[in-house]
């Protein structure tokens, strides 16, 4: 604060002046007639005559504008505690407002009590909207993951205010990284030259060690968008302990405890309860960050609801989590006959070596055939058909139930596929059976078609060696979509959804004895893109807040959530929903219910800030200061002042004269 | 009828037609023993009283229990009423809750009982202690005593100070000594403040004329119950008294000392065979006026 601020603020100790006049002030008592005055012993004054009220009232109206004149002295040197922006030379800025709503800003807020830090960054946010001005750009991002835009750049200050007013407490994880790209993303195509981010955060996104965030970037033309930390007194670690999970095996539930990093949740339980809150078991922490608890139900027929964590710390909500059946890994169904093959590759068939390598989090099962039974596939994620002979009725009907629900197919045609007995085919994967045909061995990919996950290693399908391909009948070819193709414009690599599902074909075998496609970069690249997409296909029963559900092919999503429904949005026609509260939700596709919980993100609880550079946190933003010039109010606020101080003086004379009145006519009488 | 109105009617209503109204359903009774002393059948004994005529001292209880006793007579004559009010300035005070000042509630109660005396037959005279304007009535009874009694309490102002003029009192005790009969009634209606030393005596005194005396002391409440609150500034009516003073800090004082006043007065004039009743303004004029006359009785 400057010197000429603070001495003008120091004119504010003269309020002690009409203070010390209004307590110096001795009113003489009024004489009062009374015949037996003799009587009454003279006494000193040991109370003073109280202030009456007008006294009070002027006494306050002087102080006021005592303290007011130390103010206009001081305005507008003095900077507020209100956020405002501060234009260059008057001209319109371009801000992005990122706003982080993620749990740990569930945190109550210690400046301020019962105002969680959320609710604080929205104040702030409020204030920033205040001072905006007509011309200005608004942006709206927030922070908890996935980050996103909440409102796009506008100049429409209404509607920023009911983005800000829109914007409730999640459970989501923390993403600054990526609210701050996008923020740059989305002021550096804007037409002020004054770009800014205000970061309205905690800053704890699990990554304390990690870099500075207010690093500048670069902006549209190679300008820096400054970022501006504008209240760092959002930050502060806390205690926070979460459950992460609770499954029910048999008798007993597995609940999964975990703390921010350095905290203890020793000497609180784990209570399970049913649905009606009761307790049905209860098993205590040891010490440590982490750990499981296992707590025995009463018996089988116990239906447990959800366990809590007893005890209070920094966030409540994720002290609550459902309990749920023990939700397995997902698994990979491999069926692969390598009795005919002669390369000795050694262990497990090629392709089971491949997908192990992506280290995917996933089971691998080797099975002999594909499952005749739709019960079969309840476990499995993706089926991966190394060149089947075909499938029988059985399979087929298991098969296509399987890829309606949601499952993923990989079918690898070769030889045996195109050989398949008679009443044996792939239906529903290809309606006509496949053909295995010479080629020439120099017959590689066509580079310039690939696409999706197979465009960064298509290079090495150039050459692929093979004698044979299978080929589809052209109806089928058709139905499916090209990854990538040979160089004759057949398909290489394809795909098609089917129901829910997604089957992927690859018109050679996983074989080194068929081609060299099994060894080559593409080959991992393009199991990695199936597996991904058999994960998004059947994502499981529990996941991490903030993850989004994808619900391909399926025409009606109704997801009922912690707190009531809960929307879905289309993209590409699929629909998706995203939870962003802890809890079970219940999800009906297309009639069909299933329940899926949504768990805290482990890093959410470490609540330790992200570092930043003191610049960052200081009143600047791109060279502006934060200050609000409230001369015009405080001169109003003085002018009503003085007009307070004149009506009470009048009032104050009015109602004397009054009372001498009433005194001289008691007299009288 | 609404407060205000009933204070309208008690301020303009005349002070005959408000004596009337106070004074109905109130008798005094058939007084056979109107007056004791010389008469023809004996009343019964009573102590001696310096002044006393001594033809109805009892000699044998004299000399059988060394106690002098007067003998006395009853006779059927009327009963004087003497009313003496006083006028002086400290009768002008109002004060806050009151109704009126103490010297219209006294005129009122005045003017009552001469109503009750002169209905009963009985002659009524009027003196006052200071006072201007204030002109005595003379021994009379009929129908236009009260008119006069009434013009003349109407008249009187309240003034003049006792602590000056040392002699009212004397005066007014000369008078009803001329005026007042033995067995007559005499009626004191004072607030007994800045009084001579000697008044409750003087006054009292009366008894020994056969007389029946009755002081009424008459109060505001505010000098009752001193309700004033932190400093105050008090000027007396009569004198030039100014106390400034804490009225918390003053009040148990103030208390302490009015009980004092009455107890002195109302133990001079118990002991002198009178009778002492005490009365605030905002007291209902026809209670005092009953226990006026359960005195008298």
């Amino acid at each position: 604060m400057a010197f000429v601020s603070s001495l003008a603020l120091l004119a504010a100790l003269l309020v002690a002046v009409p203070y010390a006049a209004h307590r110096l002030r001795r009113r003489r008592a009024e004489d009062q007639p009374f015949p037996p005055a003799r009587l009454v012993a003279p006494l000193p004054q040991q109370t003073r005559r109280p202030s009456r009220l007008e006294d009070r009232a002027l006494f306050a109206s002087r102080a006021v504008a005592v303290a007011a004149l130390a103010v206009l002295g001081a305005t507008p040197l003095i900077r507020c505690s209100r956020l405002s922006v501060q234009r260059n030379g008057g001209a319109s800025v371009a801000l992005a407002l990122v706003v982080d709503d993620s749990m740990s800003m569930r945190v109550a807020f210690a400046g301020d009590n019962g105002l969680s830090r959320l609710e604080r960054a929205r104040q702030g946010a409020r204030q920033l909207l205040a001072s905006a001005r007509e011309g200005d750009a608004i942006a709206v991002v927030l922070a908890g993951a996935p980050a996103r835009v909440s409102l796009a750049p506008t100049t429409d200050l209404g509607a920023a205010q009911q983005a800000i007013d829109g914007i409730v407490a999640s459970d989501r994880s923390t993403d600054l990284e990526g609210a701050l790209a996008l923020a740059r993303g989305v002021v550096s195509s804007l037409p002020q030259v004054d770009r800014r981010i205000v970061l309205l955060s905690d800053l704890a996104d699990g990554h304390p060690d990690g870099p500075p965030l207010d690093d500048p970037g670069e902006g549209g033309g190679g300008a820096p968008v400054p970022v501006w930390i504008a209240l760092p007194e959002l930050r502060g670690d806390s205690t926070d302990c979460a459950l992460l999970r609770a499954d029910r095996r048999g008798i007993r539930v597995h609940v999964t405890v975990a703390c921010g990093p350095g905290k203890s949740a020793a000497g609180r339980d784990v209570v399970v309860e049913d649905a009606s809150g009761k307790a049905l078991g209860r098993g205590s922490i040891g010490h440590g960050s982490s750990g499981e608890v296992t707590v025995l139900l009463p018996s089988d027929d116990a239906v447990p609801d959800r366990a809590r964590l007893t005890g209070t710390d920094a966030i409540a909500s994720d002290d609550v989590a459902p309990v749920v059946a023990e939700a397995r890994r997902g698994a990979i169904a491999v069926v692969a006959d390598t009795s005919g093959e002669t390369v000795a590759t050694g262990g497990a068939p090629i392709v089971e070596q491949a997908l192990a390598s992506l280290r995917a989090d996933v089971d691998l099962r080797p099975i002999p055939a594909p499952p005749d039974r739709a019960a079969d596939f309840a476990d499995y994620l993706g089926v991966l058909l190394d060149d089947p002979p075909g499938l029988t009725p059985e399979q087929r009907h298991a098969f296509a139930g399987f890829l309606e629900r949601g499952g993923v197919a990989l079918v690898a045609l070769g030889s045996r596929a195109a050989a398949a007995p008679l009443g044996a085919s792939l239906d529903p994967i290809l309606s006509r059976a496949s053909a295995w045909v010479p080629v020439d061995r120099s017959a590689g990919a066509d580079l310039g078609s690939a696409v999706g996950p197979l465009v960064g290693s298509v290079q090495s399908l150039a050459d692929l060696g093979a004698e044979r391909r299978a080929t589809l009948d052209p109806d089928d070819a058709r139905a499916f979509e090209r990854l990538v193709n040979w160089t004759d414009g057949a398909p290489l690599v394809a795909r098609r959804t089917m129901g829910r599902g997604e089957a992927w074909i690859v018109t050679l075998p996983f074989s080194v004895d068929a081609s060299d496609l099994p060894l080559r970069p593409a080959f991992l690249a393009m199991l990695e893109g199936w597996l991904q997409v058999a994960r998004q296909r059947a994502t499981p029963r529990r996941s991490d807040v903030g993850t989004p559900w994808k619900f391909a092919g399926a025409g009606d999503v109704r997801v009922v959530g912690p707190q009531g429904d809960v929307s879905s949005i289309r993209d590409d026609g699929v629909a998706r929903v995203t939870p962003s509260l802890v809890g079970r939700y219940r999800i009906a596709v297309d009639g069909q219910d299933e329940a899926r919980v949504a768990a805290p993100d482990e890093r959410e609880l470490d609540l330790r800030p992200r570092p930043y550079s003191p610049a960052a946190a200081g009143a600047r933003a791109s060279g502006s200061r934060a200050s609000v010039d409230a001369s015009g109010e405080v001169a109003l606020v003085l002018l009503g002042l003085m007009a307070l101080e004149m009506g009470l003086r009048l009032w104050s004379r009015g109602r004397d004269g009054a009372d001498s009145l009433a005194m001289a006519r008691s007299d009288e009488a | 009828m609404t407060v205000l109105a009933q204070e309208l009617w008690s301020e303009l209503t005349p002070l005959r037609i408000r004596a009337r109204q106070v004074a109905q359903g109130i008798y005094a009774g058939a007084h056979r023993s109107a007056l004791r002393g010389a008469g023809v059948e004996f009343g019964g004994y009573r102590e001696y009283v310096p002044g006393d005529d001594l033809r109805w001292l009892d000699r044998r209880s004299w000399m059988r229990h060394q106690h002098l006793l007067v003998r006395q007579f009853e006779t059927e004559t009327d009963r004087t009423l003497c009313l003496i009010v006083d006028a002086s300035a400290s009768m002008g005070f109002r004060g806050p809750g009151a109704p009126a000042t103490k010297m219209a509630f006294a005129s009122l109660l005045a003017a009552a009982l001469a109503r009750i005396a002169l209905r009963g037959g009985d002659p009524v005279s009027l003196a006052y202690l200071a006072g201007r304007a204030a002109e005595p009535v003379g021994r009379s009874s009929g129908r236009e005593q009260f008119e006069r009694v009434v013009a003349s309490l109407d008249a009187a102002k309240p003034d003049g100070d006792a602590r000056v003029d040392r002699g009212m009192v004397d005066r007014a005790v000369a008078w009803l000594d001329r005026s007042a009969r033995r067995g007559a009634i005499v009626v004191v209606l004072s607030d007994l403040i800045d009084l001579p030393e000697d008044a409750a005596d003087r006054l009292s005194g009366l008894v020994s004329g056969g007389r029946v005396v009755v002081v009424v002391q008459t109060l505001s409440p505010a000098e009752a119950d001193f309700p004033f609150e932190g400093p105050i500034r008090l000027r007396s009516l009569e004198g030039d008294t100014v106390v400034e003073t804490d009225a918390e800090g003053a009040r148990d004082r103030y208390l302490a000392a009015m009980a004092a006043l009455a107890a002195k007065w109302h133990d001079a004039v118990v002991a002198r065979g009178a009778r002492f009743v005490r009365a605030k303004t905002t007291d209902s004029p026809a209670r005092v006026l009953r226990d006026i006359v359960r005195a008298v009785r």
